[in-house]
């Protein structure tokens, strides 16, 4: 019982930590679309180039999230 | 997870967690060829392996100028992946890679698209092996175009991009010789491979609660944690929706960022 109670406290810090980790990429993210969105509404014709670009930033930002979720898994 | 759930003590146990999470991911064969167990996952990756070839082989069976339902289907997808992937990414010499990245983007799509098909509801891109191969043939195939365009010039110009002062060299050759050949790689697989975990996990904790609130191990609860599962299984519909989105991008992502990294083997001066 006391080892399970440990897991969980320890299971417990990782979520926290990836809470903090999903801080970061979330503003990143943020901050991608919306400058997103006021380039394709200056510019309308662009919009299939910002989009593509968009996505790419998406991905490269999103990925460090992702890193944080998968190491929760390997605490 | 039902089943881990299911043979935990309620009334004893606070939290009704597995010992290792290795078990919540069992697979055992359901059939042998010869001596080889053949497990779900391998059925489905072949099945979405024929479900691909399937689709183009149906699609473009009978071609004709005015086309029909599926023909039209597969022309779009095809548009999709040659005009907005392959030409406008790569440009100039993207037309020798449209084959790959179609193959890739319709199978990954196919197994992405499991997760949210009724009855199967198992993305065969959430088990590590399959994201990891289908990340190392693109790393293999943009080493092998740099290689082939540039020759011995690309490990040069991979590290230190021209015109680089010589106090950076160090640094910068660091840098970019992880970001490029370790980082991205394993970022490309544990992308689609995360995304599809986490989308996974999302709706089977939210439906299952839902059924667990409501209905628990042959005990009707209080009848007022019935709206709480109630709740949860709206919730879990809601992602639902959200998870097909999810499919869909992270196919067009893996495909997109395959022909990025093949481009910036093929135009360095970018």
């Amino acid at each position: 019982m006391e080892e399970a109670a440990a897991t969980i406290v320890v299971k417990g810090y990782a979520l926290i930590g990836y809470g903090a980790a999903a801080i970061g990429p979330g503003i990143g993210i943020g901050i991608i679309v919306g400058n997103a969105v006021q380039a394709m509404a200056r510019q309308p014709e662009a919009a299939g180039m910002v989009r593509t670009t968009m996505f790419l930033g998406i991905a490269f930002t999103e990925a460090l999230a992702l890193i944080g979720f998968v190491l929760f898994f390997l605490v | 997870m039902i089943l881990a759930a299911e043979s935990c003590n309620i009334i004893e146990e606070i939290v009704c967690a597995p010992s290792n999470v290795n078990d919540l991911f069992v697979f055992n064969p359901i059939f042998f060829i010869g001596e080889m167990g053949i497990s779900r996952t391998h059925f489905l990756i072949i099945f979405a392996a024929i479900i691909v070839v399937a689709f183009l082989f149906f699609g473009l069976r009978k071609r004709s100028i005015i086309p029909s339902r599926a023909q039209s289907m597969v022309e779009s997808l095809v548009t999709l992946v040659r005009e907005d992937i392959a030409m406008n990414v790569i440009g100039r010499g993207g037309e020798a890679y449209v084959p790959y990245l179609l193959s890739i983007f319709l199978f990954i799509l196919v197994g992405n698209l499991f997760e949210v098909t009724p009855l199967i509801n198992f993305p065969i891109t959430s088990r590590m092996a399959l994201p990891l191969l289908l990340s190392l043939i693109t790393y293999i195939l943009f080493l092998i175009a740099g290689i082939k365009k540039q020759g011995k010039e690309y490990f040069i110009h991979l590290m230190w991009p021209p015109g680089l002062p010589f106090a950076l060299k160090p640094l910068v050759g660091l840098i970019e010789f992880v970001s490029t050949l370790v980082v991205r790689p394993a970022s490309l697989a544990i992308r689609l491979f995360a995304n599809l975990v986490a989308g996974h996990l999302m709706l089977s904790l939210l439906l299952v609660s839902g059924y667990f609130f409501i209905y628990q191990n042959g005990v009707w609860p209080v009848p007022g944690k019935i709206p709480i599962g109630l709740a949860w299984y709206t919730f879990g519909i809601a992602i639902y929706g959200f998870e097909i989105v999810v499919s869909v991008l992270q196919a067009y992502i893996f495909t997109l960022l395959s022909a990025v990294y093949i481009q910036t083997s093929l135009h360095p001066e970018h």
